[in-house]
């Protein structure tokens, strides 16, 4: 296949290069740090709507619903749909998708689902940066369906511009089922299927739980019919509306507003030849503490066929080398130690998180955990720095904000 | 003990006792037996079960309460049962010919089965050229029926037509007899398949419009045959599906007689007397090999149907508490590999239907899972049951298992499992409420994969399958029933002439006739689909007027 | 990262019985695989499109009813897509001249009745990382057309 760059394709919104980027990232696969850095100066554009509630809520035919008016709207529509993984065996049926089949065969809609793969707050880990990949190639409003059955699902509320939390008709023990964590984050509440009984006083508990809210925000509670289209287009003025009225793009300035201890942190990581040449990403870091990912390819492999130990070290070493960096003093370490407890194989994902456990004037030192993605413990590592009085990055390079990610 | 002991002179609790020590010491490790149902089996009953002082409450009489023995007192000895092989293939021509063939060979009675293309609702010309006539015949229209019945009296002739809401082959049935001249008091037969929650739940076929609207149309349509085909059964509530798609026998039973008691809930909210429209329901049913169980299942039904009517409805007219069925040996339990071990499944399935005291019967060919029958296997299918009555002699008694202890045992544990099935569809709000909140689909899924778990770890024997497997290539197959490409192809050009040489005035009338009852909630809609028929309007018009005022719905995708 | 496989699990044509697909479904889901599982009746363009959105690695078909006479037409939208790197296979009865069209046509294999569960998941397992290969992309900017 003779054809462009798939960057060039992905920018100018190629289906197929949109859901390979989405794969690139979700997979964590490597040049998912360079997509992200091709990405970042395209978004803020689209408003971003998350759609949350328990299951049964309806939430799938409401997205359903919502599609079909933007669309009619003349925009763009990207679709996040997640569901739960099993826990027992990694796998998932991703069903939501086949709710909004009367608009997804639209050539302005594009529908991606996720499965969350244990991770928790009801979205898949890369969620943010997959809305990233819709944002930055075109899309109008990217709407995130997530799973929303208990206290700690409440994720959605870092990335979405409006936060619409959905209940279905019930009496007490529906609303018993809503957990405080989710009403907090709606911007929007919605009351589903609102031609059953029961949906008035659903209605009106919703109302008289927001006054006993803490923060005294104007939230609208709407009735949606979404079979019917019934309060639809009402739906949709709000939550486009409210994330004009906040601006769009939260996430985006959620991660800008990061401290400035993780873009240095970026900015060092960055800027490090060996790490880089092992395929060693920095995946977070801030105030103390940094986050650094490999997958073990062949050439990380030793004589007996398993990882490389000092590959394993390595990337240990890169997480202490940031962490013990992050506050802007140069360190540089006078003592590590690893121990290895279980093999890893090519093809293993690994995750070193670097925390650090004590930092004097001098001397400061971290304990280094790395996992596999299977949640097992590979290796512990622990360092300790000897801290100058220099600074680890020239004047200049801390007052530019950081491009790219942290 | 060594002295031999006398049988004759031990009590009855000795023998029983003796015997019960000597099955432990011979039998080795001793199995676990559950049939698909869930119910334990024992290795032997006796009166210490089930015994002859329970005859009046268990079994009566035939024709009278509780009904276990059959609904008529004469039942097959009277009446054989209904010999109503389901045809259905290529273009109305061919359906004719198939059918003159086998009536001469037996059959008793005509069951149509449409193309996949009228399960839908769509005509001929709306879908992909390849589908048509596979797996049934393509009508849509009255001139199409009229081919169909061509030398056929269906003024002697019971015929079921398989489709349910808005019943437009019913509607063209109807439109040839007036071109006939036969009065609609003479037409006899059945609305099969016209459950469409089972169709919804279970196999999707049949799915044209939403949920809310064929409930209704089907109401309309109970109350214009009882009124105007008074000899039609417009009710066949559906057990097949359900069963067909994993429910055990237990529950798919349970699932229909769920099904049933919603029918007659929504005609009674009409305002309908069930005195009027009861005697006409029937129920068709999937007959699994497992014999006795499918046995059990059916007399067990047959006495608690009249005992539900009575608790909800008060009903004690006795044409109104007859448990009517048509049962179809089941096409899952057929195997690709080996088929000819087919027919032994189908006759032993055939078997128990009729010992379960049927009024109907469909055999299955053994080619039915390779593709649509041959006449060669429709033929066998038919034999099957000349077979099981005249040479078996299967007529000749009453039912003959009636008294046995493990069928009476039987029976009464089907019947619990039955009514605790029932209890907690009626627990979520009836049929109606359980379907829409997914929790049928739930029971019925994971029933199936229950299923499927015995089979791959070979708890279940499959034979040719996961058993007794030989090496069969292609040659060993026999020829499939192919599709007559060419007869098609002319069935669709013949169509478009016809429906260009229409008076479009007319058609156009009557569907619009057709939307404003659909929009009004007094209209009879089936009423105005019967019309429509008879105006010229096809299948595929009337399905979509229908569609587009009462909406399409959508099936819930449930794992 | 451990590959995790994606299927599409769904019916085209008219036929609606799906016992068969969910079963599958569900086994899949169970074998630690995401399944996108869709109800019956499924238009071609849309599975094309859907396959290309969730940049799914196998399309299960389920045909029980003679709907695999369009598969052909599948097989053919899926190339006037430019998809590459995804794998069809067919699940049902297919009678045996039919099976040699569809293999000609594309199709990578065909599962007969009597299949295994497992047997379906381990093939899936194992042409699933030849098709990541074929589907990667490379994001470098430098990376010439």
């Amino acid at each position: 296949m003779n054809e462009r760059p798939a960057l060039a394709r992905l920018l100018a919104g190629d289906r197929r290069a949109v859901a390979q980027a989405i794969s690139t990232i979700e997979n964590d696969e490597p040049g998912a740090a360079d997509l992200e850095r091709a990405l970042a100066p395209h978004l803020g554009r689209a408003r971003v709507i998350g759609i949350t509630g328990a299951p049964g809520a309806g939430k799938s035919t409401l997205v359903n619903a919502l599609i079909g008016e933007i669309v009619a709207r003349d925009l763009r529509v990207g679709v996040v749909a997640v569901d739960p993984s099993s826990p027992l065996t990694g796998g998932a049926v991703l069903g939501d998708r086949a709710r909004m089949n009367d608009h997804g065969a639209h050539e302005r809609v594009f529908i991606r689902s996720l499965s969350t793969r244990g991770h928790g707050g009801g979205l898949a880990r890369r969620t943010d940066r997959i809305v990233d990949v819709l944002d930055a190639t075109g899309f109008d409003v990217v709407i995130v369906e997530t799973v929303g059955a208990g206290q700690s699902e409440v994720a959605i509320a870092d990335i979405a511009d409006a936060c619409i939390v959905v209940c279905p008709p019930g009496l007490g023990d529906a609303l018993q089922a809503i957990k405080a964590g989710i009403l907090e984050i709606a911007d929007i509440l919605v009351v589903t299927k609102a031609d059953l009984p029961g949906a008035d006083a659903t209605w009106r508990d919703l109302a008289d739980m927001l006054r006993m809210r803490r923060d005294a925000r104007d939230v609208p509670v709407l009735k949606t019919i979404a079979t019917r289209g019934d309060g639809i287009a009402k739906l949709a003025d709000a939550a486009l509306a409210h994330a004009d009225e906040r601006g769009h793009g939260r996430r985006l300035r959620r991660r800008r507003d990061m401290s400035a201890h993780a873009d240095r942190v970026a900015r060092l990581a960055a800027r490090d030849p060996f790490v880089r040449s092992l395929g060693i990403d920095c995946v977070d870091g801030g105030e103390g503490h940094a986050t650094t990912r490999l997958r073990v390819a062949a050439h990380h492999v030793n004589f007996n066929g398993g990882c490389h130990g000092g590959v394993i070290f390595a990337l240990a070493d890169a997480a202490f080398g940031l962490a013990s960096n992050s506050h802007g003093a140069l360190a540089s370490g006078i003592e590590a130690h690893i121990g290895f407890h279980v093999g890893v194989q090519e093809g293993d994902a690994l995750t070193a998180r670097a925390t650090e456990i004590s930092r004097g004037n001098k001397l400061a030192t971290y304990r280094v955990d790395v996992t596999r993605d299977d949640g097992m413990l590979v290796a512990s590592f622990s360092g300790t720095v000897y801290v100058s009085a220099r600074a680890n990055e020239a004047p200049a390079a801390t007052t530019t904000p950081a491009s790219g990610r942290a | 003990m060594n002295k031999p002991l006398d049988p004759v002179t031990l009590s009855p609790s000795a023998a029983g006792e003796r015997w019960r020590r000597e099955y432990a010491e011979q039998i080795g490790r001793d199995r676990a037996i559950e049939n698909r149902s869930g119910i334990t089996i024992k290795a032997l009953y006796t009166n210490d079960d089930w015994d002859g002082s329970r005859h009046d409450a268990d079994l009566g009489y035939p024709g009278q309460q509780p009904y276990t023995r059959g609904i008529y007192p004469t039942m097959h000895r009277g009446r054989t049962w209904t010999q109503r092989q389901l045809i259905g293939l290529g273009t109305p021509a061919e359906y004719n010919a198939r059918l003159l063939s086998l009536i001469e060979h037996g059959a008793t009675a005509i069951s149509l089965i449409p193309c996949n293309s009228v399960f839908r609702g769509y005509d001929m010309d709306e879908v992909d050229a390849e589908l048509l006539g596979t797996c049934g015949v393509v009508v849509n229209s009255a001139d199409h029926m009229h081919t169909c019945l061509d030398g056929v009296d269906i003024a002697r002739m019971s015929c079921a037509m398989n489709d349910p809401s808005p019943f437009t082959l019913l509607a063209f049935l109807l439109a040839v007899a007036k071109r006939r001249g036969v009065p609609f008091a003479s037409i006899t037969g059945t609305s099969n398949q016209s459950d469409y929650l089972s169709h919804y739940v279970a196999n999707h076929m049949f799915f044209r419009i939403a949920l809310p609207g064929a409930r209704r149309i089907l109401a309309d349509h109970v109350d214009f045959c009882t009124r105007n085909v008074p000899r039609w059964n417009p009710m066949s509530v559906v057990g097949q599906h359900m069963q067909q798609a994993g429910a055990t026998p237990a529950q798919a039973m349970a699932l229909t007689l769920a099904t049933a008691l919603q029918n007659v809930d929504d005609c009674v909210a009409r305002g309908m007397d069930p005195k009027t429209f009861l005697p006409r329901f029937t129920f068709f049913f999937d007959i699994s090999v497992s014999f006795f169980e499918e046995v059990a299942k059916f007399r067990a039904a047959r006495r608690l149907w009249p005992r539900l009517l009575r608790e909800r409805y008060g009903v004690d007219d006795p044409k109104s508490l007859r448990f009517k069925f048509h049962a179809q040996t089941s096409g899952v339990d057929l195997t690709r590999q080996q088929p000819l071990n087919n027919i032994a499944r189908v006759t032993v399935q055939a078997m128990a239907g009729i010992f379960g005291g049927l009024q109907s019967l469909h055999t299955d060919a053994y080619d039915e899972v390779l593709s649509c029958p041959t006449e060669f296997g429709a033929r066998i299918a038919v034999s099957t049951q000349n077979i099981l009555r005249e040479e078996a002699h299967l007529t000749d008694v009453i039912d003959p298992l009636g008294g046995s202890y493990y069928v009476e045992t039987l029976t009464g544990q089907m019947e619990e499992e039955i009514a605790r099935n029932l209890a907690l569809v009626q627990d979520a709000g009836g049929m109606y409420a359980a379907v829409e909140s997914g929790l049928v689909q739930g029971l019925i899924g994971d029933s199936a994969r229950r299923f499927q778990a015995k089979v791959e770890n070979g708890e279940q024997t499959v034979v040719g399958v996961n058993a007794y497997g030989v090496n069969e290539t292609a040659d060993d197959r026999p020829p499939v029933q192919g599709v007559d490409d060419d007869a098609i192809r002319a069935h669709l050009a013949a169509f478009a002439a016809w429906k260009a040489a229409r008076s479009q005035a007319t058609v156009v009338k009557a569907l619009d006739d057709l939307a404003r009852a659909a929009n009004s909630p007094a209209g009879n809609v089936f009423e105005h689909v019967v019309t429509a028929a008879e105006a010229g309007c096809t299948h595929g018009e009337i399905c979509a007027t229908l569609r587009r005022e009462l909406g399409f719905g959508h099936v819930q995708a449930i794992v | 990262m451990k590959i995790v496989p994606k299927v599409l699990v769904t019916k085209i044509g008219l036929d609606g019985h799906d016992r068969g697909s969910r079963v599958v479904a569900a086994h899949l889901r169970d074998a630690g695989m995401e399944v996108i599982y869709t109800p019956p009746w499924q238009a071609i363009d849309a599975v094309v499109k859907l396959a290309l959105e969730e940049d799914v690695d196998v399309i299960g078909i389920s045909s029980l009813a003679t709907d695999h006479r369009i598969v052909p037409k599948l097989m053919r939208a899926l190339k006037h897509a430019e998809v590459d790197g995804v794998a069809v296979i067919v699940g049902g009865i297919v009678p045996d001249a039919d099976e040699a069209l569809l293999v000609e046509a594309g199709v990578a294999r065909v599962f007969h009745p009597g299949s295994s569960l497992d047997e379906i998941a381990d093939y899936i397992r194992s042409i699933v990382p030849a098709l990541r290969r074929v589907r990667s992309v490379e994001w470098n900017e430098e990376a010439g057309a």
